[in-house]
Formats: C-alpha cells, sequence, structure tokens
C-alpha cells in the first residue's frame, strides 16, 4: 500500500530505520538502564501504597510525619543558607587563585563524598558533642548540638558542602576573569565586581548548587542519627518506622517523602530553568 | 604620560623583564609581539591589575604602585569585548558613571550621547550576548569612554572581527585618536593594524621589550631578527662580516656571500633582511645591473595570488622574491627552472644577531 508520497509501508520503516542515529540509539538504550532501576522502585512502591490509599493518607496526615518532613526541609534550608554565607567565599577563592594549597583544600572538601557516612556522623559528633572542640564553646553560649536541631544542621552541612561548592566553584570559574578586570577599571571594587558582576553571571551555578546541597542534605540518614537522633529527621522516622513498626508502615512514609521531594524538586528546576540565561536566542 | 621604569613581574612561570618604556599623551601607541609575548600584562600592568615586582610605573611622573585599577581612569576594552551579559547594553554603558555615583540624570544624558554617536541606541535593552561581534564591540568602547578615561587601552580589539567591521572600526578609532587626541594604548599581533593607526610602537618578545620606537623606523629599521620575522621581512639570514671597505661589508652566509651598506666591523655576528619586493629576478642571458648581490639560482616554487607572484629561489639559500604575475609569465618561472636574481647592497638591513633565551609562555591574565 502506498501512502501519499507514493512509498510503501516497507520502505517507509527502511527510510526511517536508515535515519536514525544508532550510537545514539545503543547510548540511550545502555543510559535507559540507570533510569529504569530508580522508575521501577518508584512504580513499585507506587502500586503498593496506592492500593490502599486510607492508609496511606493516614501516614501522611499523622503530625510526627508532617513535623519530620517539615524539620528536615528547614534544617536542609538552613544549611544551604550557611552554605551561601561561607561556601560562596571559597568557591571563588578556589576559582581565582591557583595556589598548590587548593588541591589540599579541595581534597579536604570532597573528603565526605568518599568516606562511609557514619564516619562523617562521628567526625561531626566528636567535634560538635558537648565536651567537642566546637560544641564546647557553643555550650557555653547555650547552643547544643548533640540531640537538638543545630546538630541535624551541621551534619547536612558537613556532607552537602562539596556539592555546594564544587558546583559554585565551577560557576566562578566560567566567569572570565577579563569581566572583573573591567568592571574594576570602571570603578568597581574588587568585592563590588564580586557583587555586581561575578555573582549574577554565576547564579545558575549557585541556585544549582543550592538545589544539591538541599538534596544531600535532607536526604543524610547516618551522620545525622550519630548526632542528632531526635529531633527525628524524615529518614531517621523513617528507620525508625521500619524497625518498629515494619516494612508497611516505613513504606508508607517513604512514599510521602518521596511524592514531597519530587514535587519540590519539580517547582525548584522549572522556577530555576530560566534563571541566568541572558542570551535571548537561546 | 605613562613610563614603565625597569619593571618586572612574574606570573607564575611567566617573566616580564625588566621592561621600559613611555607611552606620551596623544600617542597611538601599539604593543606588538607573538602570543604569549607579555603584551596583555603590560597593559592590564598600566590599568593596575598587576604590580610590579621590580621596577615602577608612573603616570606624569607619578609612581602609581598601590593605587587601585578603581582610582586610574582607565578604558580597558579585552578582545572578547567582557560586557556584561545580565545587564543590557544601557546599563553596561551606565555602568561605570554608576560606580562613581554620578546622578541619574548625568548618567542618562551621557550614555543617551554615547549610543547615538556609536549608533546603538537601537540596540539599548538587547542582552550583550545577542549582539554581531561588531556591535558587541561598539559597546564595549562606548562603556570604556563613559567614564572619560585618561588612558584606552585595548587588547587586541580587532582580531575577532570581519572584514567589514574591521575597516569600521579602524576608522573610529582613527577618528578617537585624531579628533579626541585621546591617547590610546593598543595590544595585537597583527602588523597591519599597528602599520595603519600606529604613531610609536613596542616590540615584545619572551617577555623582553625589544624595541621601542616610532612606527615608521621600528617597520624601516628593525634592530633584531626576531623584530624583522614579525613585521613581515621575508628573507632572513644570519651570518659573519667577512670584510669591509668604505661600509660596504660582505656577510658570509655560509653558502652565498652578500654585499651591504652597514657601519658593522669585520668578525660581527649579524642577522640580515631583505623584503621579498626588493629582489629582482631576471632571465640568464646576461643583464648588467647597478645592484651589487646577483645571483644564478633554481625556482623552488611559484605563488601567484592575483596580480602578484611569491617566487622562492635556490641560490644555496631560499630567497622569496615579490614579481608581478606578467613578469613570472614573460620570464617563464617555474619550478626547477634557471633564473637570475639580485638586490641592491642598500636594500639589505643589517642588525645585530639576537640571542634571546626563551623564556615560558605567558600565562591567561590574571
Amino acid at each position: 500500500m502506498k501512502d501519499l508520497t507514493g512509498e510503501d509501508k516497507w520502505t517507509k520503516k527502511k527510510n526511517i530505520a536508515r535515519q536514525l542515529d544508532w550510537c545514539l540509539v545503543g547510548f540511550a538504550i545502555l543510559g535507559g538502564v540507570l533510569v529504569m532501576l530508580p522508575l521501577l522502585a518508584l512504580l513499585n512502591i507506587t502500586f503498593s501504597q496506592i492500593a490502599d490509599i486510607p492508609y496511606l493518607l493516614e501516614i501522611a496526615t499523622q503530625k510526627q510525619v508532617i513535623n519530620a518532613i517539615l524539620l528536615t526541609f528547614a534544617a536542609g534550608l538552613v544549611a544551604v543558607f550557611i552554605l551561601l554565607i561561607f561556601g560562596t567565599p571559597l568557591a571563588y577563592v578556589l576559582a581565582r587563585t591557583h595556589s598548590r594549597a587548593n588541591q589540599v583544600i579541595e581534597s579536604i572538601i570532597d573528603l565526605p563524598l568518599v568516606l562511609p557516612h557514619t564516619v562523617a556522623g562521628l567526625m561531626v559528633y566528636i567535634l560538635f558533642m558537648q565536651r567537642g572542640l566546637i560544641g564546647a564553646p557553643f555550650k557555653q553560649l547555650g547552643i547544643v548540638f548533640e540531640d537538638a536541631f543545630p546538630g541535624i544542621v551541621v551534619a547536612m552541612i558537613f556532607v552537602s558542602t562539596p556539592f555546594y561548592v564544587n558546583s559554585v566553584r565551577e560557576g566562578f570559574q566560567k566567569v572570565p576573569v577579563h569581566m572583573e578586570n573591567v568592571a574594576r577599571t570602571l570603578g568597581a571594587t574588587r568585592f563590588r565586581a564580586f557583587l555586581l558582576i561575578v555573582l549574577p553571571s554565576s547564579i545558575r551555578h549557585i541556585l544549582n548548587g543550592s538545589i544539591l546541597a538541599w538534596g544531600r542534605g535532607i536526604s543524610e540518614f547516618a551522620a545525622i542519627i550519630m548526632i542528632a537522633y531526635y529531633p527525628m529527621v524524615i529518614s531517621t522516622l523513617i528507620y525508625y518506622d521500619f524497625t518498629t513498626g515494619g516494612i508497611k508502615e516505613s513504606t508508607a512514609v517513604a512514599f510521602v517523602m518521596i511524592v514531597v521531594c519530587l514535587g519540590v524538586f519539580l517547582v525548584l528546576r522549572t522556577l530555576t530553568r530560566f534563571v541566568g540565561r541572558y542570551d535571548d536566542r537561546v | 604620560m605613562i613610563e614603565f621604569d625597569h619593571v618586572t613581574i612574574s606570573l607564575g612561570d611567566f617573566l616580564l623583564d625588566n621592561v621600559s618604556l613611555t607611552i606620551r599623551n596623544g600617542d597611538f601607541y601599539f604593543i606588538m609581539g607573538p602570543s604569549g609575548a607579555g603584551k596583555t600584562i603590560i597593559l592590564e600592568a598600566i590599568a593596575g591589575l598587576h604590580e610590579p615586582d621590580k621596577g615602577k610605573i608612573l603616570y606624569d611622573g607619578r609612581d602609581v604602585r598601590g593605587i587601585a585599577p578603581e582610582k586610574r581612569r582607565i578604558g580597558l576594552v579585552y578582545q572578547d569585548f567582557s560586557l556584561f551579559p545580565h545587564m543590557t547594553v544601557e546599563k553596561n554603558i551606565a555602568f561605570g558613571m554608576r560606580m562613581r555615583r554620578l546622578q541619574k540624570f548625568e548618567i542618562r544624558a551621557q550614555v543617551k550621547e554615547l549610543m547615538e554617536r556609536f549608533e546603538i541606541t537601537h540596540l539599548s535593552a538587547r542582552a550583550p550576548l545577542t549582539l554581531s561581534g561588531g556591535e558587541q564591540q561598539r559597546v564595549a568602547i562606548a562603556r570604556a569612554l563613559a567614564i572619560n578615561p585618561e588612558y584606552l587601552l585595548l587588547d587586541e580589539p580587532l582580531s575577532a572581527l570581519d572584514p567589514i567591521t574591521r575597516e569600521h572600526f579602524i576608522d573610529e578609532l582613527r577618528s578617537l585618536h585624531r579628533d579626541q587626541g585621546l591617547t590610546i594604548v593598543q595590544v595585537t599581533h597583527d602588523r597591519r593594524d599597528a602599520a595603519i593607526l600606529g604613531t610609536r610602537m613596542a616590540m615584545i618578545i619572551n617577555g623582553r621589550l625589544i624595541q621601542e620606537d616610532r612606527v615608521a623606523t621600528i617597520f624601516s629599521s628593525p634592530e633584531m631578527d626576531q623584530v624583522a620575522r614579525f613585521i613581515g621581512y621575508e628573507n632572513i639570514y644570519t651570518g659573519e662580516i667577512i670584510s669591509c671597505e668604505n661600509s660596504l661589508c660582505t656577510v658570509d652566509l655560509g653558502k652565498v656571500r652578500v654585499f651591504v651598506v652597514a657601519n658593522v666591523h669585520r668578525g660581527d655576528q649579524v642577522s640580515i633582511c631583505i623584503r621579498a619586493d626588493e629582489i629582482t629576478l631576471h632571465s640568464l642571458d646576461g643583464v648588467k645591473s647597478s645592484a651589487q648581490n646577483t645571483f644564478k639560482g633554481i625556482v623552488a616554487s611559484l605563488v601567484i595570488s592575483g596580480a602578484l607572484a611569491t617566487v622562492e629561489v635556490d641560490i644555496g639559500i631560499k630567497v622569496s622574491a615579490i614579481i608581478t604575475a606578467k613578469s613570472a609569465e614573460e620570464l617563464v618561472i617555474e619550478p626547477g627552472r634557471p633564473v637570475g636574481l639580485s638586490f641592491k647592497a642598500t636594500a639589505v638591513h643589517v642588525m645585530q644577531a639576537s640571542a634571546f633565551p626563551a623564556h615560558s609562555p605567558e600565562p591567561g591574565s590574571h
């Protein structure tokens, strides 16, 4: 049978096959395996949960679940805020200097990426416990980290620092030094050149680093329970439910967390999609 | 007037080594040299972005060490124009005036005037990255001029432009220099820019100042073979003076000997250079000539480009000659054929042989 172009079905199929980029198709199949794994897990958990919606709603509306989610998100936000204040200058120094010390500093920053999170938690605990090097003086000021909100925040900062600093440093490195030089000859001090030229030019990387750091922070478990088992963040609550209430209860809480996180990340990615794009042809 | 007084700046593995130069008010001063020579570092040092490790940089006789770039009135335009991508054209131009805390109405008026002058008013609300190279360049110049700079520093501003935009921009620069008397310092590795626009120039090679003089003087009398090569001499050789009589000397180039007119002495090691258009080719049937240097050779190659032909002749050494394509045809110039070649002793420029150790390449500007 021939269509309007005069080609029969088989010729048309052959042409499509010829036009396909088989290299890309192969890569897509290989990469698809990686996408399939979480997708499969997600579908698996979704089907099991929507089978019993009343139970899911009961769990989702539990005060301790809502509190744990809010606490996790709030601690993550505070951690990102602190990273913005301390991590941004560090990223700028690393981007603009070429000292041998940079390699050492970068290795220290990346340490949480390679350490088991229990080790990270232990390091945080030793430093911030009430007798710790930092914990002790803070205790004098009335701030305690053990089993407290600040403890959750420092654990989150510890594990998310490399995600933030590396992303922002990369952004700063992409801003040509020439732009800062020109800004300075035009009358801007180094700080103003940073503030008015470098920061806005790197806004995408800063946002990206913040989202990654926040995501990493709220997903942390091991490092957090070492210093602050209570108040329970969502990961601790899921673990607690798993060990005390069984798989059904913990899966329901986990599903709520998945839905909320997916929603938040989708909104963030959509909102930041057009931020920092300066070429309106793109 | 800007003076470099024995300025040494080291940046990583690169060394700007003991450079002394003088940029007079009203100059269109060119800093020329190959890539990695240290030209941009000189420009940035003028702007205050690098401090000398040794020596002084003087503005009208005053040492400017410690004066931050934002305190100097310098307009700087890089090859990539470095427009701020998150600001519109208008805001880019206004940036310097905002930093200098001018009144809003003053800023508006001056931005308007500059945009009209550079014919970019219609682009005022555009983002810089949506502009063409020529448009970006006009914005960059307008932004630099908005602060009424004492000196305008240009880092290879013509290299990224298409030929038509380039011509247009050369006219604009000429007008800025001549009509407004602005002192302009331009970095380039393109000798055409210097020949067209420059009043004075410095040749920088491997972080060292090789020669500083009027543009015309450097083009006619390079002091070293590296300079000669850079400004376009096609035939450059090194040899030894073996005899001299009333300034007519003979240079031994190994396989050939060349007569030159120069104030040198027997035993001197020299470099000589001859422009390709000073070389005459002729048939081998005994033409009499006043030229002291006459050779027989074999045509090694022939490249015809429009009305001109570049012929390489092997006379023991390879010599390039530029003749008309018509002459090449009449003389039946073809690779492998014998040909006569001559040039005057006065057409040979004699220089001291250079012996510069190579420095490490210049790092990216910091």
